[in-house]
């Protein structure tokens, strides 16, 4: 309801205020140039990134995954925090690493400035700023980087290592090809499929990055972010209604499709998965070779690098006089005040504790509920019914934070205009972006807990509600944890939809305020710094609470999520 | 708490002489209803707002400790966004006052019944507000508190008087040379965009050629391959190669002039040790003056604090900080740009504004905007 309610009513807001009907605001779509444009660079960024995700990553997954790694666990949460990031800082790390001064440049590879060979490819081809394009997927496959990892390295770590050798003594498996055709292709699939599929619609719905990193062209989803501060406004910039209409209807239409097409490859996924560990206690590996350890060793350098930057460039300052930069602490100091007009640090990091607590409070028994009730129907036999709910507590998944963002803004807030001072309104979006993913975690977890433990509790004498936390809680201590920990770093990172939403009030959130500080006039050479110090203390504190979650994941579940 | 009490002695002398109208027009004039306050007055006085650099926490800080108020603001990216969450809050409006909207959007806050009579128009410091300032609008719903003339800027390296020698007309822009090498914040996102784009009405409503318009000269630099961007921040410190952007993270620099205000320059070189290599391009009727204002929000709940805070904003000693806080000029007669590290020396004085009233500015502007769209498309 949280989900549907505001985005339904948003709808009809806009086809009012319009006067268009959906087809007819789907024929604008068309012809309006900006849009169609917008539309062909989402598509364009998103397959490139997807295909480079899985190019780079399949190989990182294997190597994790087939040979033995000392400290697998701290390697296996070095190359996951780029997920857990929060976008803004990736979209700031990567500016660092493409800076003119950056390490890239030194190398001979300017993508921001776009000389040298960059700019070669740019008069070769007349291919406009293909040195952002690059950037943005480079920073796309890092971002997604460890969903390749956390789908296949489960998969490849946990198989039974004589499936292999027997396939050796088959003619399907004598040579190299065979055995990709007829093994790790039917294994490895439906694992890389589905984290090209996520990765496909993480990267539709990218926002910061696209904001950032090519500000010459829009996706979809800053194309409707720049106009909704204005829709669906009566007799009042009617064009930025018809964009914000067309646009978020095409968006909802490619993504429910893309998320159907997941959950149909999830559903593949996990079959094979559950055949494939089936023995996994036979596993036998091998030490790492120097390619491994080369791979890996890139990997985790790759992973870090861009989060190492931003918090250099938070002490980072230009000198005014001469234009050397030295190293200090001022930037800390200014943003920690709040001076130059910005909220200070502490205020930010405040707001940003309460949404991520008020989400954590609603979201975490939401989706317990929730997943409790598709695992009971399930054990009832009501698999329908069960599918049935679990597809619908998935909408949320099939929406862009800023399209939530919009349906909140211009769906419940203009229904009710008095709720623009309400200080749970930043949250809503948080709490309906982050219920899919606890749903997501603890849903396994309540499919293979057994029923019996509370019966027995509840015959030891126990009250219902000591039965509850005995046979039902201690036992989901490890998921609940996990999912706690990912709903506040989630939160904590969140930004398309509160960029919409803080304009409406003063709620400024971690990752605003870094957005709002690099948006400034930075004639003063200590506010870029301060955007980034304000960064690095998004960074720590969402590492705090990925090393959290990472602590209680059990271990035979691999990289898996 | 003196003049607190004579604040409200006013007020209430205002409020009963006030009609409360409705929204009609009658002779061409404008009424509109006093509205209800559109939330709880907590004590507390929010200001809707961009980031405005003068207010910073030292400022409101002083503010609260003189006239026991607190302040939250409601921050907007531009004085667009501000417009944009006045008309989206209109009958249940969540600031108290104002602080933002320029000459170019005030009107259509003012037709749209969004704000109410201040009575600071009547304090004998507004006598002390310059001519330039109150030219623009003088009536009884908005302050100016600021200004600058928006103009070109650009840079000296590429315009070296040799090569490259300084346009003289608008059309020069369209010549093979700065192809490619021109950078405007749009009109339908930004707000010295969209200055500029009345500016280039104006002049081009009052060049020797009849043939052509602003509309003909959009197109011919679109086909220039000019660079537009959604905001100022993207023009100048991303592309635009004469300012400090070349030392900040995500610049690209592919642009040698750009739109700013005429004092840009002398804030780069305020700010760079007294060196700048940009300039303003102050081409007759290619400049305008921006003003920017304050006023009382119609379904404010803390008239009061309101009504301070703008005699706080107004007064000489806050005032006359616009151009280090906010970069802008201060509007009260006799205070200048400060004279330190060339911030005065460098800061172009524009040969002629260009002059569009403000009823005429609300009247076309979503025609103009859509004729640019289409000319730039």
């Amino acid at each position: 309801m949280l989900t549907i309610a505001p985005l339904g009513y948003a709808i009809l807001r806009l086809t009012a205020v319009t006067d268009l009907t959906i087809v007819e605001a789907l024929g604008n779509f068309l012809a309006d140039d900006d849009t169609v444009r917008a539309l062909r660079f989402t598509l364009l960024e998103a397959t490139f990134s997807t295909i480079f995700t899985i190019i780079i990553g399949l190989p990182i997954a294997w190597y994790l995954g087939r040979y033995k790694w000392k400290h697998i666990r701290i390697l296996r949460a070095l190359l996951s925090v780029p997920f857990v990031t929060p976008s803004i800082v990736v979209a700031m790390g990567f500016l660092m690493l493409i800076d003119p001064d950056g390490l890239l440049n030194y190398a001979g590879i300017d993508l921001r400035l776009e000389s040298g060979i960059i700019g070669d490819i740019a008069s070769y081809t007349g291919w406009a700023n293909p040195g952002h394009f690059i950037a943005l997927i480079a920073a796309h496959v890092w971002f997604n980087l460890s969903l390749v990892m956390r789908f296949i390295e489960p998969t490849l770590s946990t198989m039974d290592k004589s499936w292999e050798e027997q396939i050796r003594f088959l003619p399907a498996g004598s040579t190299r090809f065979g055995r990709v055709r007829n093994l790790w292709l039917p294994i490895l699939g439906p694992a890389a499929l589905c984290a090209a599929s996520l990765c496909f619609i993480f990267s539709f719905t990218s926002f910061a990055l696209i904001k950032w990193l090519t500000p010459n062209q829009d996706n979809l989803e800053t194309l409707m972010a720049k106009s909704g501060g204005s829709a669906g406004i009566y007799n009042y910039r009617v064009d930025t209604s018809e964009i914000v209409l067309a646009t978020s209807i095409v968006q909802l239409m490619i993504l429910c499709l893309a998320i159907l097409i997941t959950a149909q490859i999830q559903r593949k996924h996990s079959v094979i998965h559950a055949v494939v560990t089936e023995n996994s206690e036979s596993v036998g590996k091998i030490k790492p070779n120097p390619a491994a350890k080369l791979i890996i060793s890139g990997a985790v350098i790759y992973s870090l690098l861009p989060l190492i930057l931003v918090a250099i460039s938070s002490f980072r300052i230009r000198d005014i006089s001469n234009g050397d930069y030295s190293y200090s602490t001022e930037a800390w100091q200014e943003a920690w005040s709040g001076n130059y007009s910005a909220t200070a640090i502490p205020e930010a990091l405040y707001n940003s504790l309460i949404y991520c607590i008020i989400t954590l409070v609603i979201a975490l028994p939401i989706g317990y509920v929730i997943s409790s009730l598709i695992a009971r129907l399930e054990h009832e036999g009501r698999i329908w019914t069960a599918r049935v709910v679990e597809v619908l507590s998935m909408i949320p998944l099939a929406l862009s934070a800023v399209m939530i963002g919009l349906g909140i803004l211009i769906g419940l807030l203009k229904w009710s205009p008095s709720l623009f001072s309400w200080i749970l309104i930043p949250a809503i979006p948080h709490i309906v972006i982050t219920t899919p993913f606890v749903i997501r975690i603890m849903l396994p977890a309540m499919r293979s807990l057994q029923p019996e433990y509370m019966e027995q509790a509840k015959l030891l004498g126990l009250s219902t509600i000591k039965s509850w936390w005995h046979g039902k809680i201690l036992m989901l201590r490890a998921p609940l944890v996990v999912s706690a920990a990912l709903t506040m770093a989630f939160s904590l990172g969140e930004f398309g939809a509160s960029w919409i939403l803080v304009r409406s009030g003063s709620w400024d959130s971690l990752s605003v305020l870094v957005d709002q500080l690099m948006g400034q006039p930075k004639f003063d050479p200590l506010i870029q710094p301060m955007a980034m110090a304000a960064a690095t203390t998004l960074m720590l504190l969402t590492f705090v609470l990925f090393l959290i979650a990472e602590k209680f994941r059990a271990n035979e579940e691999g990289s898996g999520f | 708490m003196k003049t607190k009490l004579i604040l409200c002695i006013l007020l209430l002398v205002t409020a009963s002489t006030a009609g409360c109208l409705g929204t009609l027009e009658e002779e061409g004039e404008l009424y509109c209803e006093v509205l209800p306050a559109g939330h709880e007055d907590d004590g507390k006085l929010r200001i809707i707002s961009y980031d405005v650099l003068a207010l910073s926490d030292s400022m409101i800080e002083e503010f609260t400790n003189e006239t026991g108020y607190e302040v939250e603001f409601i921050k907007e990216d531009d004085a667009g966004g501000i417009l944009d969450q006045m008309m989206l809050t209109k009958n249940a409006q969540q600031a108290d006052l104002m602080i933002g909207l320029d000459n170019t959007y005030l009107q259509t806050a003012i037709e749209n019944c969004l704000l109410r009579d201040t009575i600071y128009t009547s304090n004998d410091n507004y006598q002390n507000i310059s001519s330039s300032a109150l030219e623009p609008y003088s009536g009884p719903l908005a302050v100016p508190f600021d200004q600058g003339p928006v103009c070109l800027n650009y840079d000296e390296d590429f315009v070296d008087g040799e090569n490259v020698t300084e346009p003289t007309s608008l059309w020069d822009l369209t010549d093979e040379v700065w192809k490619g090498k021109t950078a405007f914040p749009s009109p339908i996102t930004s707000s010295p965009g969209r200055s500029f784009m009345v500016a280039t009405i104006d002049y081009f409503e009052n060049d020797d050629d009849e043939n052509t318009n602003a509309f003909d000269w959009w197109k011919a630099m679109a086909e220039n391959d000019a660079i537009f961007t959604s905001g100022w921040t993207e023009a100048y410190e991303t592309h635009y190669t004469g300012g400090y952007g070349e030392y900040t993270t995500g610049y690209i620099g592919d642009a040698h002039i750009t739109v700013s205000y005429c004092q840009s320059p002398g804030v780069e070189a305020y700010y760079g040790g007294n060196y700048t290599h940009s300039t303003s391009l102050v081409l007759p009727k290619a400049t305008i003056q921006q003003v920017e204002y304050t006023g009382i929000v119609n379904g404010a709940a803390n008239i009061i604090a309101a009504e301070l805070f703008i005699e706080y904003l107004l007064s000489p000693e806050i005032n006359a900080q616009m151009p280090e806080n906010n970069l802008m000029y201060p509007v009260l007669e006799g205070y200048e740009l400060p004279e330190t590290d060339g911030y005065r020396y460098h800061s172009d004085t524009p040969a002629e504004n260009a002059d569009i009233d403000i009823e005429r500015i609300n009247e076309e502007m979503q025609d103009w905007l859509e004729e640019w769209k289409t000319a730039t498309d």
